[in-house]
């Protein structure tokens, strides 16, 4: 009886011994067993390069796994074998310089990436050889129509600063909407707090009506459209003048009116009394001759 | 053409007064249109200061028709500034075409009663008072006041007089005069769309209208270059004789044979008189008027819309927003030409006595135009269309008011304009908004240019056909009024023969 249990003991200390949990190879990071990993949907981009190099612009809005490839057609002298290498913000990225055969007369390279954070956006590029590459600018989505020129308005005035976002692109999270200071300085505007402030958001659009407007609110005004994986400004200039500035041609012209008005209505009035001063003299000799 | 009779030379030179009157009325039939027409009462001086009023017109003509439509430049800003829908921001420039449209019989009315000069002064005013209120407005009501009752009315102050002006001063080269004058619509649209986009950038929608209110009393200016024609140089002899001269005797038998002539434009004088301070409405039973306002009220709904809608058709075909504003400029330029042009070819010895037909083959001209353009492919196709379309709307554009003028003749003008423009005012409105519902129905383009083809084609053959039946109608009328002048003037003649023996054998005896 007691040689099994020895047995039995031996086994059990033998079992443990090899159950110790070892160092496994992975070729991704492995999450956490706690967390759950959502299940996330894939996109594919992909470029055929026409020449040495080309820049693909990709407005991204939510969690994706995105496929990058790019299709190279080769040079004059097409070697069996070419190096590709993938580089994020001109790094090399590990375990990405591979040998890319030449399938039907042209050179495949496709990586996937996970776009989860705003760190993950950039600028990715594939490279073949020293020769082709493809930019990739991953982005959030951008604001199409911008105002260049500054709007303009009054002392005492209200003004609505609005801006768009094209509605053939996501719609935003939310706003946010900034003051520069001058200095460079951004301040975010809390419209909550202060009465001069109004933010109206809607759809694709925001709107921030600034009332009793005073020339210290002249300067440069930035909104921010947030989306999950990151955020786009546009800006728009704002012009505070007061009523003087314009009342000034205003005067000028009715002035000139004033003038040419006078001088028509005097050069005629002379004209007449030549005229009649003329009749006159004519009347008079025909009386005489009659 | 007439000869002033010095009063000593009884026998001959009286009798010699009396077929000069004759042989005038007889040559201006052969390049004037007919008698009824040319009953101003006074030789328009075709010429001289006239030259001056065709300026004042140009700039009168082009504020009232080039305002409106550059005003929309404005509308985005204001349109986020009063948190307002498109539709209701376009309704301004609406009210403001409608009342200039429906201000037409009380423009003509204070035209009949003061003259032109100052209905277009105070027009020119309340524009100014219009916009300089509007640029303090605090609701889109207050717009829809200021700049579209105020101003439009406004405006129609200064349409009817520049119009109704150019036909006292002008008789042998008005075709010209009209056609010049018009020119100012393109001109002052041309000049108003940049100058409204400089102002907006630097002075907001506020600013700018303070500023284009000044810009619009320039109106004024344009009137006071309106002087009322000299109505002292007639060639019928005054009715109230120099007191030196009534001593004279046969200073009297001269003054009666022209009391015989001028009885009939006397009684035609008083009866006017009275009919001035209403609406002539006997104008419903002028043949003429009938034709044009018949054919033109159907016109007038395709008129418009093929301008309003150049643009959107071009960026629908996948052109882009700068080259299909591009193409609005070439319009805006290929009409600026065409209109002096046309009121020249008008002038011609050739088309003057019959330009009612030249009008017709313009609107048939600009009918055929439209029913094309569905054909036109690409932007240079849309190229081609847009300058033959600026030659036909400029053609049209310049003859419009100048074929109203030779119906009616420039006495009768003034009011028949405010009817026709009062009338008007429905199909200018309802024009492109119902062409929009014709683009939204079908989703395509071409059926609302076959419609306003079809449209415009069917006035212009109907112009054709009536205007020659008209034709024949005031040949025959010119030949019964010919034949009884004669008859009136051998009667006067032998009258004063007379008389004149009466009193030289008196003398003798």
């Amino acid at each position: 009886m007691s040689t099994s249990w020895k047995q039995l003991l031996f086994q059990t200390v033998l079992l443990l011994i090899s159950c110790r949990p070892t160092q496994t190879k992975t070729s991704g990071p492995t999450p956490p067993p706690l967390v759950p990993i959502s299940p996330l949907s894939t996109a594919v981009r992909s470029v055929v390069l026409e020449g040495d190099s080309h820049t693909e612009k990709v407005e991204l809005e939510n969690p994706v796994d995105l496929e990058l490839e790019c299709v190279w057609s080769g040079n004059l002298n097409n070697l069996p074998n070419v190096t590709g290498v993938w580089r994020k913000g001109g790094d090399e990225l590990e375990n990405s310089r591979l040998a890319v055969p030449l399938e039907n007369e042209k050179y495949h390279l496709r990586r996937v990436f996970r776009i989860v954070s705003e760190e993950n956006l950039g600028n990715y590029s594939c490279v073949f050889g020293n020769e082709a590459k493809v930019d990739f600018i991953l982005a959030a989505p951008q604001m199409g129509e911008v105002r260049d020129k500054p709007i303009v308005s009054y002392v005492g005035d209200s003004v609505v600063v609005v801006c768009k976002m094209e509605a053939t692109k996501p719609k935003p999270l939310s706003w946010n909407w900034y003051k520069a200071n001058g200095t460079d300085k951004e301040q975010i505007i809390y419209a909550a707090e202060s009465h001069q402030y109004e933010i109206k958001d809607k759809d694709w659009t925001s709107k921030l009506v600034v009332h009793n407007l005073t020339e210290a609110d002249s300067g440069s005004y930035h909104c921010e459209a947030v989306y999950a994986l990151g955020t786009t400004m546009g800006h728009v200039e704002l012009k505070v003048i007061t009523l003087w500035e314009p009342l000034k041609p205003f005067i000028a012209i009715l002035v000139e009116v004033v003038v040419l008005v006078a001088a028509i209505l005097l050069y005629e009035r002379s004209q007449s009394k030549k005229k009649c001063s003329g009749e006159n003299g004519t009347n008079a000799e025909q009386s005489n001759t009659l | 053409m007439m000869i002033k009779a010095p009063i000593h030379f009884l026998n001959n030179r009286v009798f010699l007064s009396a077929t000069v009157t004759v042989w005038y009325n007889r040559d201006a039939d052969s390049i004037m249109p007919p008698p009824a027409a040319t009953n101003l009462g006074h030789t328009p001086p075709d010429g001289g200061w006239g030259w001056a009023v065709v300026l004042g017109s140009f700039i009168s003509i082009g504020f009232s028709y080039a305002f409106p439509k550059s005003l929309t430049i404005y509308f985005k800003e204001i349109q986020a500034y009063f948190s307002v829908s498109y539709s209701e921001i376009a309704w301004v420039s609406s009210v403001m075409l409608a009342s200039m449209y429906a201000g037409g019989p009380v423009s003509s009315v204070l035209v009949n009663r003061f003259g032109s000069r100052p209905v277009v002064m105070v027009g020119g005013v309340m524009v100014c008072a219009g916009m300089v209120l509007a640029s303090f407005g605090t609701t889109i009501i207050h717009l829809y006041l200021c700049v579209g009752v105020i101003g439009g009315l406004g405006l129609a102050f200064n349409l009817q007089p520049a119009l109704a002006i150019i036909g006292t001063y002008f008789q042998v080269k008005r075709p010209l005069a009209n056609g010049l004058a018009m020119t100012g619509s393109p001109v002052v649209l041309f000049t108003l769309a940049p100058l409204n986009q400089f102002l907006f950038d630097s002075f907001g929608w506020r600013g700018s209208f303070l500023i284009l209110g000044a810009i619009v009393l320039n109106c004024c200016v344009a009137g006071a270059l309106m002087r009322p024609v000299n109505k002292a140089i007639q060639p019928k002899p005054k009715l109230e004789a120099p007191p030196c001269d009534q001593e004279d005797p046969s200073a009297n038998a001269n003054a009666q044979s022209a009391n015989l002539l001028t009885e009939e434009s006397q009684s035609e004088g008083k009866k006017e008189r009275c009919l001035d301070k209403f609406i002539d409405v006997s104008l419903f039973k002028h043949r003429g008027f009938l034709i044009y306002l018949i054919g033109n009220v159907v016109m007038f709904f395709g008129l418009f819309a093929p301008v309003v809608f150049l643009a959107p058709y071009a960026r629908h075909q996948g052109v882009d927003e700068y080259s299909a504003a591009f193409l609005l400029s070439i319009f805006a330029l290929v009409d600026m030409f065409v209109r002096p042009l046309t009121g020249f070819i008008g002038n011609t010895k050739w088309v003057r006595p019959r330009i009612q037909y030249f009008f017709s083959f313009a609107v048939v001209y600009n009918g055929v135009c439209h029913l094309l353009c569905p054909l036109a492919e690409g932007y240079s196709g849309l190229v081609v269309y847009t300058v033959f379309f600026g030659v036909a709307f400029g053609m049209l554009c310049a003859l419009l008011f100048e074929v109203l003028m030779d119906l009616v003749g420039p006495k009768r003008f003034s009011t028949a304009v405010g009817l026709v423009t009062i009338i008007e005012c429905g199909p200018v409105l309802l024009g492109p908004p119902m062409s929009g519902a014709l683009v939204d129905k079908f989703g395509d383009y071409k059926y609302m240019y076959y419609a306003c083809g079809v449209i415009m084609l069917v006035p212009g053959i109907f112009f054709f056909i009536m205007n020659y039946y008209n034709y024949k109608k005031l040949d025959e009328e010119r030949r019964q009024s010919a034949g009884a002048e004669m008859r009136n003037s051998d009667e006067a003649v032998e009258l004063k023969m007379n008389q004149i023996e009466k009193i030289a054998y008196e003398t003798d005896g």
